[in-house]
Formats: structure tokens, C-alpha cells, sequence
């Protein structure tokens, strides 16, 4: 809302895409790394010029998938963001720029020490070169440190949320357990690198020694501690607030829970996460399976295609992992700091606030002065070349680019159209303002701004809540019934019922109750529509100047539909 | 229903800015400048290097072996362009990203095509580096093809940068379409930065052939003579047009921002006097060395006067985007709140990571091993 929306159907899609291919590639930058440089000192102890051999090529194998392909999709990742989520790119900027630029400094060393590794064949002593090649190690997992910091503040802020202190957000809830989980898995992702190698490069002895060396030495202890690790990190997730058990959809304890959730799948839950869970346990069991068949039964012989194929499980393996963690931290894209969607949680009362008190993007802000006011780069059509429900139905369609857009597609990815398929205005209108709510650890109502917040949402999908007026979640319920299929007549009655309700209020109330009126509601307290259905019933006891209301039913309702967009409207005061 | 955004500028993070203001303007333009190097000798190096093949296959001395030269160099001049990069677009995102990531969306498609653009540039300059000693038509074929690569890259770069400082056009441009297929193509100034970046690079590239030449002296002393001199003659020849160009450029300027650099503010009239002066020193050197008998002084004095018109240049464009951003309504952050430990860490780090990075170019340059690190 602050930044213009790419209107791209599904942009979310394009950083995973990147962002995946690149993490297969870096995560072996690291791990390919030690095993170089592991490798060349075990060839030289054993004067095995053969494997020294392989270590030479294997290296500029290395040197032009990491510096190359490996570098630049980083670089990719880092364009695909301030693209797609220009908001949240921007806040871990301002946040961790230093830590950025510590992990700048890794990286050119490493860069650095790649080029001299790969080119210091010839030209170095032993000593040196192995120097240069542990040199490239350190500086490689050091910047995933610094990268792993950033990451995990995203699931987890941690104390940051209300200290700003951005050692807290570094050093923060899951970023140990995610350090470990990644380092494992560099050395994994090495092993599957070096089978794949081998099978190109290595002649048959060779061969069978490179790949127990890698199943056995680097793959299987990896893969162990990679499981282990990531059992912590969920914990760790769950202990800080990530409803980790509500996402994957599972009820019940122990392992066998988790097991049929996984297998048989759940009504509540997220399903993507699921399906992204499936994924890793399946690809990671296919993986290790195949690396025992080239391992114990083929050792010599195993060839490119099965070599491809352990890569390529790997990949899928990996990739469903980002995307369960990605998933985890829905609907947040920092969490309990700002929503998918760009809006932010409004800062306790007696926050330290000395210069973000008057952000308009955060929740009350925008329920108490409308989405299409104060978002920038709204566009609307000139109202008067339209008809009072195209006007409302193009006002529906830009909420819904506002709010709902940064996931879902109209009929693509994660399809909206099927979910609110024949369903009718006022079915949507009150599952949209019931998509989210506050709640405290304990499950109890809590405001917004609450310290141990935890977000309830409907039927457990995690999307953040609506906001605006209640005029504009109308004119979106509107707009999801149209692409439901909801006849025009239908249609044009909810926009008639709209405009019926502003002409009772015109015709009987304006005069004192209007923007210019002695009286203006905008200053009253929000009311839902049944307390102003009563309270328009007892007019004279309300204020004696007031004559009591003489319409029908319907028409009451609508005139107090009406009044529920105007009451409460007053802009919230900076918090001092 | 009347917004409350006036500008086309969004609201800042209600978040501090993490570092002062001077230290984070220091970093970026030290850091931009170290990647105005590299990134010059990679774009100008494409030329020189399609041009130096064409006079090779008509029998022209010594063009082979700078073709030859240009190519083995070129994978690790990307290298140092893109690691130079980070940095630079890392600080201009602290202080300018509303309008940057702004212009970024405007033009996202073009933007993100920089990436598979320069996928394809670096690994075809890498297969180019394996076969440099077997030039031939398809050699030539994909030097040819690198160099548009790289082109297409400037060009693109040159419609954000021009673009980030428009805020005045967001607006119209985003309501028009929100797709992400703009350029930045009505903007006069567009023309003007992208060839005074283009010709630019011709002569940091021309001064990176001298430069190759005074470091052949003992090797070779006739290529090194001759590519001093040709170095030179390409640095000349760019400068000469550039410098015309420069002020074309200035005079598409908004009157305002003009008037900056005309006195009305010290430092902006300083840096564009000292960089134009030093600019006619690069070209008076360069011309003088390109037809000296001795060419090795005034190749010194180019690459002198050159280094101090890089950083002048460098500055001169901070205060036209400077100007012209304030001009529009761009108003820094006043909430600042410096995060000296992390600071201190990079700071540290960096000191570190440069130290031991010119150790290991240094141990790679130091000469013959008795036994190498091939041999088990």
C-alpha cells in the first residue's frame, strides 16, 4: 500500500522460484567448500593423485556453478523481493544493513578466495592452496550466518518486537537451530554434489571410493543431523509463538499425529504447507534410498541418470523445506510485525515511538480511515461514468489488489474464485471481517498491540485481517460475489441497498449529523449495525431533538448499514 | 475520495535510520566508486575487445594478444563488478529506497531481466576465457554477443537510476499500467547519462589497456609501448566526446539543480569543477600519450587524472540526484539512531576481509613454486 503493487498474479511464486535454485546452489557453496577442501587433505595424505585430480576438476565445476549461477540468483532473490515486497524489503534494510554489509564482506573474500583456489593450482605451494580453499570455507558459512540471522527474524523477531534492539532480532529464537539445520544440509547437498561429480568425472575405482566417501561420510551423517535439527527448529518456532501444529493441521501428540496429518491430511491447517511437507519426507526418503543403492550396490557403476536423480531429490527435498518455512510464518511476512499484505501491527501506547507515530499502514489506522484512502497508488475509476454497483464492484476489486492480491490469484494459485463460489454478499462480508482477530497466549481477546499476541484465524488458513471501513469490506464482498458468480440483478440490489441507506440519511439526518452538520458521526463511537438498528428505534430517547424514525424494516436496516460506515471515521492521534 | 499520499513519494519505515546520515553517504559513494572500476573495464572491455578481433582477423600487431588479454580477464572483472556492486545498491536502499524501490516496480520486468541477462553475459565471457587461445568466427559471435549482454545491462540501469529520481512521473506512470513494462524513455536526461556512462567506460577501458601495457613493460616492451599508446588513443578519443556530452547532460538538468552546480551551492559547483578539470586532464594526457614516443609518463598521469575525475563524477551525480530529488518533494529521515556495535563489527570485518584478500592475490602473483598444488 505505501509501495505500488507489481501486478503480477502470483508474484510470491517468482521469489520462491529464485530463491529455491539459489539455496540449492549456495547451501553447496558452503558445503562444497569444506568437502574441497577436506578432500584435498585427505588426497594428500594418502598421495592419491587420482582423487587430487578429481579435486581439481570438481573445483572448477565448483568455481562456475557457485560464482556464476550460485552468486548472481543471491543477487536475484535480493531484485525479486524489493519487487514483489518492496515493504518488507525495505524494513529488514533499515533493520540489518550492517549485518548485510558484514555478510558483503564475507562474501568478496570468498569470491575472492574461490578465484585464487580454482586458479592457485599451479601457481601455490600445498600449504597455501589448502589455506586459501579453508579460507573460502569460513567465509562461506559465515555469510550464511549472517544470512540465517536475517531469515530467521522473519518467523521469529523475538524480543526485537519490543526492544528494537537488533541483536535481539539477529540472535533470535530460531536462528540457532536454523543455523545448524543449514549447515547440515550444506554438507548433505555437498555429498549429493560430489556422487553427481563423480559420475561424470571419475573412472570406476575412483568411483566407488568417491561415493562411500560421500554416502557414507557426508550424506548419512548430514541427513541425521539435518532431521534432529529441524525438530529443533520447529520446537523452537512453536515456543515463540508460530502455530507450527495449527499450520501443518495437526491435533494430538507424539509422532503419530504428525504422521496421519501428513498422510490423511486435515480440514483446518494450511495445504500448501502440507502438500510442501509430503514433499520433503517423500523426495528426502527417495533421496536416501537411491544414495544407498549407488552406495552399496553400484558403487562402481552407478551412472549419470541415477546421479541426476539423487540431485534432483535433493533439490525437491530442500525446496519443500524453504517452502514449509515460508509457510510457517503466515500471514506474516515479519512476524507480529507486519502482515503478507504490508500492514503493519500498531505500537503499544507506551512504546518508545519518537518518529513512527504516525504510520498510517498499520491496522487501527486503516479500519479508521479506509484502505482506498490511505494506501498511495490507488486507482479508481471516475465515478460518475459509472453505475452505482460498478463504482461499488471497482471499488471491491482495488481492496482486493490492496489486501488480498499478495497471495491470491483470481483463478491461478491459491484460486479465489472456488472459495467463494455462489456464495452471497452478506455470507462473504462476515468471513472476510472473521478472516483474523487478536487473541493473547491464553486464547483471551487482546488488542493489536498486546505483547504475546498470537492471531486466531478462520478455520486455522492463516490470512491477516481485514482492513478498512465496513463500507469497504462491503464493496469487497461485493466484488468476491461477483467473481463468485453472483447475478447482476443480486448485485445491483446490494449497491441499491447501499445507496437506499445514504438517501434515508440524506433525506432525514444530514442536516445535523452530517460531515458539515453540528453533529458530525465521524466523531461517534464505531457501533456494529444491530446495536444502530436498535438504537435508530428509540430515536427521542436517545437525544429529545431528535424525531423518531418512520420507515420500514428495510429501510431501517439499510439506514443503520449506512450509519455504521460513517461512525468512528475520526484519524487516530500520532502516539506521542 | 481524496487520498491522503500528495507526493509520488511513499512514507518512510516507522523504523530508525540505522547509521548517520555522513556515514552512510561516505560508504555509498566510496563503494560506488570501487564498482565504477571494474564495471567500466567490463562494458568498455567488450568493446575493446569485439574491435581488437575485427583489426586482429585483418592482420593488425598485436591486437590478437590484447583480445587474448581482454578475454582471459573478463570472468573476473564481472567478478569484481558485481561483488563492487552489492555494496552501493546495499546503502542506496538505506537512504533513497522509497523512490528506488518505486522506480524498481514501475520498471519491473526490464529490472529483474538484469539477472538472466548477466547469468548469460558471465558465462559466456567464461567460455570465451577457455577457448582464448582458439579465436575464431564463433569466438567472435559471442564476444559480440557479450557485449550487447553487458549494453543491455547499462541501458536498464541507466532508466532506474534516471527513473528513481522522478517521483513526479510515478504516479502517472503506475495509473497508466502497473505491469511492470516501463522504461523511462520520455525523460531527456535518459540519452545523455546512458552515453556519458557508455563513453565513460570506453575510456576507463582505454586506460585499463594503458595500464596492461605498464605492466608488460618488462615482459614485452612492444606490446606494451603499443598498448599504451592504443589505450590512450581510445581514452582520447571517449573523453573528448564525453566531455561534450557531460555538459549536454547538465544542461537537461531542471533549472534549479542547475543552478546548484553554477554557484548557488559550494560543494555541488566544487565537484563538477574540479571533475571537468581533471576530466581535461585525462584528455590532454591521453591525447598527448596516444602518439608519444615514450608513452609510460603520461599513461602514469592518465590513470592519476582518471582516478580523481572517477570520484569527482561520482560526486558531481550524487548532487544532481541530490538536487533534483529535494527539488520534488524527497525529504531524508530525521529519525536516526546509529547502531555502533554492528558498525564497529563491519568496520572490523571489512578491514579483515580487504587484508586478507590482497594477501591471497599476493601469494597468486608471488611467481613459480618449487612444487605446486597440483602435485599430491
Amino acid at each position: 500500500m505505501n509501495y505500488p503493487i507489481w501486478d503480477l498474479p502470483a508474484s510470491g511464486l517468482l521469489i520462491a522460484g529464485v530463491a529455491i535454485l539459489h539455496v540449492f546452489i549456495s547451501h553447496f557453496a558452503v558445503g562444497g567448500g569444506l568437502f574441497l577442501v577436506v578432500t584435498e587433505r585427505r588426497a594428500r595424505r594418502d598421495r592419491d593423485a587420482a582423487l587430487l585430480d578429481y579435486v581439481r576438476r570438481h573445483s572448477r565445476f565448483f568455481v562456475l556453478l557457485t560464482l556464476v549461477l550460485g552468486a548472481i540468483t543471491g543477487v536475484g532473490i535480493w531484485f525479486t523481493i524489493g519487487l514483489v515486497h518492496p515493504a518488507a524489503t525495505s524494513t529488514l534494510i533499515t533493520t540489518f544493513v550492517w549485518f548485510w554489509a558484514v555478510e558483503w564482506t564475507f562474501f568478496a573474500a570468498e569470491i575472492t578466495a574461490a578465484l585464487i583456489y580454482y586458479y592457485g593450482w599451479d601457481r601455490l605451494s600445498p600449504r597455501t592452496h589448502l589455506r586459501v580453499g579453508w579460507f573460502y570455507f569460513w567465509n562461506a558459512w559465515l555469510s550464511l550466518v549472517a544470512i540465517n540471522g536475517i531469515l530467521s527474524f522473519m518467523l521469529t523477531p523475538g524480543d526485537w518486537l519490543t526492544t528494537r534492539s537488533v541483536w535481539d532480532g539477529f540472535l533470535n529464537p530460531t536462528c540457532w537451530p536454523s543455523l545448524v539445520a543449514r549447515t547440515a544440509a550444506a554438507a548433505a547437498i555437498a555429498g549429493l554434489y560430489a556422487l553427481f561429480t563423480a559420475a561424470w568425472m571419475a573412472p570406476p575405482d575412483l568411483k566407488a571410493r568417491l561415493a562411500r566417501y560421500a554416502g557414507l561420510g557426508w550424506i548419512a551423517p548430514a541427513v541425521a543431523v539435518v532431521a534432529l535439527s529441524l525438530v529443533w527448529s520447529l520446537a523452537a518456532a512453536q515456543g515463540a509463538g508460530v502455530p507450527v501444529r495449527e499450520i501443518v493441521g495437526v491435533s494430538g501428540d507424539g509422532p503419530s499425529a504428525w504422521a496421519s496429518a501428513l498422510a490423511r491430511g486435515a480440514e483446518a491447517g494450511y495445504p500448501l504447507a502440507r502438500a510442501a511437507a509430503r514433499a520433503v519426507v517423500v523426495a528426502g526418503l527417495v533421496c536416501l534410498v537411491l544414495t544407498a543403492v549407488i552406495v552399496f550396490l553400484r558403487p562402481r557403476r552407478y551412472g549419470r541418470a541415477i546421479a541426476a536423480l539423487v540431485l534432483a531429490s535433493g533439490f525437491v527435498t530442500l525446496g519443500g523445506a524453504e517452502w514449509v518455512r515460508e509457510a510457517l510464518r503466515k500471514p506474516w511476512v515479519i512476524g507480529q510485525y507486519m502482515f503478507v499484505n504490508g500492514v503493519r501491527l500498531p505500537m503499544a501506547p507506551d512504546a518508545v515511538a519518537a518518529g513512527g507515530g504516525d504510520d498510517r499502514f498499520t491496522v487501527d489506522a486503516l479500519d479508521a480511515t479506509g484502505v482506498l484512502v490511505a494506501a498511495n497508488w490507488v486507482r479508481l475509476p471516475d465515478p460518475a461514468s459509472l453505475s452505482a454497483t460498478d463504482v461499488r464492484l471497482a471499488e471491491g476489486h482495488e481492496v482486493f489488489r490492496l489486501e488480498c492480491a499478495t497471495c491470491h490469484t483470481v483463478d491461478g494459485h491459491l484460486a479465489i474464485r472456488p472459495l467463494v463460489s455462489g456464495r452471497t454478499v452478506a455470507a462473504l462480508e462476515t468471513t472476510v471481517g472473521r478472516l483474523a482477530a487478536p487473541v493473547d497466549a491464553a486464547g483471551q481477546p487482546a488488542p493489536w498491540h498486546a505483547p504475546d499476541l498470537r492471531v486466531t484465524t478462520w478455520r486455522g488458513r492463516h490470512m491477516p485481517p481485514f482492513v478498512g471501513t465496513a463500507d469497504e469490506r462491503r464493496a469487497l464482498a461485493m466484488y468476491l460475489a461477483s467473481l463468485g458468480g453472483l447475478d447482476r440483478a443480486a448485485l445491483d440490489g446490494e449497491a441499491e441497498q447501499a445507496s437506499a441507506g445514504a438517501a434515508l440519511f440524506d433525506a432525514h439526518c444530514a442536516m445535523c449529523h452530517g460531515a458539515d452538520g453540528a453533529w458530525p458521526l465521524a466523531e461517534r463511537p464505531a457501533r456494529s449495525v444491530d446495536s444502530l438498528v436498535e438504537l435508530i428505534g428509540r430515536l427521542p430517547e436517545v437525544n429529545a431533538m431528535m424525531p423518531p424514525f418512520e420507515g420500514s424494516d428495510d429501510e431501517r436496516r439499510a439506514l443503520a448499514e449506512h450509519l455504521s460506515t460513517l461512525v468512528g471515521r475520526a484519524v487516530p492521534e500520532a502516539t506521542p | 475520495m481524496t487520498p491522503l499520499w500528495l507526493t509520488g513519494i511513499p512514507q518512510a519505515d516507522p523504523l530508525p535510520q540505522p547509521g548517520p546520515t555522513w556515514l552512510l553517504w561516505t560508504l555509498l559513494l566510496v563503494t560506488f566508486v570501487l564498482h565504477l572500476v571494474p564495471m567500466n573495464l567490463v562494458l568498455g572491455g567488450a568493446v575493446l575487445n569485439v574491435v581488437a578481433r575485427w583489426r586482429a582477423r585483418r592482420g593488425a600487431p598485436h591486437a590478437p594478444t590484447l583480445a587474448h588479454d581482454i578475454t582471459k580477464a573478463m570472468p573476473v572483472a564481472i567478478a569484481a563488478a558485481v561483488n563492487f556492486g552489492v555494496a552501493p545498491l546495499l546503502f542506496l536502499q538505506v537512504l533513497y529506497g522509497r523512490v528506488f524501490f518505486t522506480s524498481s516496480v514501475l520498471m519491473a520486468w526490464w529490472w529483474l531481466a538484469v539477472v538472466p541477462i548477466l547469468i548469460a553475459a558471465y558465462y559466456g565471457a567464461y567460455v570465451l576465457s577457455f577457448r582464448a587461445d582458439r579465436p575464431g568466427r564463433g569466438a567472435t559471435a559471442l564476444a559480440w554477443l557479450v557485449l550487447l549482454l553487458v549494453a543491455a545491462i547499462s541501458f536498464i540501469y541507466a532508466n532506474n537510476m534516471s527513473l528513481m529520481i522522478r517521483p513526479d512521473v510515478f504516479g502517472e506512470k503506475y495509473l497508466a499500467d502497473g505491469r511492470g513494462w516501463h522504461l523511462n524513455l520520455g525523460d531527456p536526461t535518459l540519452v545523455a547519462r546512458w552515453l556519458h556512462m557508455v563513453l565513460g567506460a570506453l575510456a576507463v577501458a582505454g586506460v585499463g589497456v594503458a595500464a596492461l601495457g605498464l605492466a608488460r613493460r618488462r615482459h614485452d616492451a612492444a606490446f606494451a609501448a603499443w598498448a599504451m599508446r592504443h589505450g590512450s588513443l581510445w581514452c582520447a578519443a571517449a573523453t573528448s566526446v564525453n566531455i561534450l556530452v557531460g555538459f549536454w547532460w547538465l544542461a537537461l538538468l531542471p533549472p534549479d539543480s542547475l543552478l546548484r552546480f553554477m554557484g548557488r551551492d559550494a560543494a555541488a559547483t566544487f565537484v563538477l569543477a574540479i571533475g571537468t578539470l581533471t576530466g581535461l586532464g585525462v584528455l590532454v594526457a591521453s591525447w598527448l600519450g596516444a602518439r608519444a614516443e615514450r608513452p609510460a609518463p603520461l599513461a602514469w598521469a592518465t590513470i592519476g587524472f582518471m582516478g580523481v575525475t572517477l570520484v569527482m563524477m561520482a560526486l558531481t551525480r550524487d548532487q544532481a540526484r541530490w538536487g533534483v530529488l529535494t527539488s520534488l518533494g524527497f525529504r531524508p529521515t530525521t529519525w536516526v539512531e546509529p547502531q555502533w556495535g554492528p558498525i564497529l563489527l563491519f568496520v572490523v570485518l571489512l578491514v579483515v576481509a580487504f587484508g586478507s584478500m590482497g594477501w591471497m592475490v599476493t601469494r597468486l602473483f608471488a611467481g613459480e613454486v618449487e612444487r605446486p598444488a597440483s602435485t599430491p
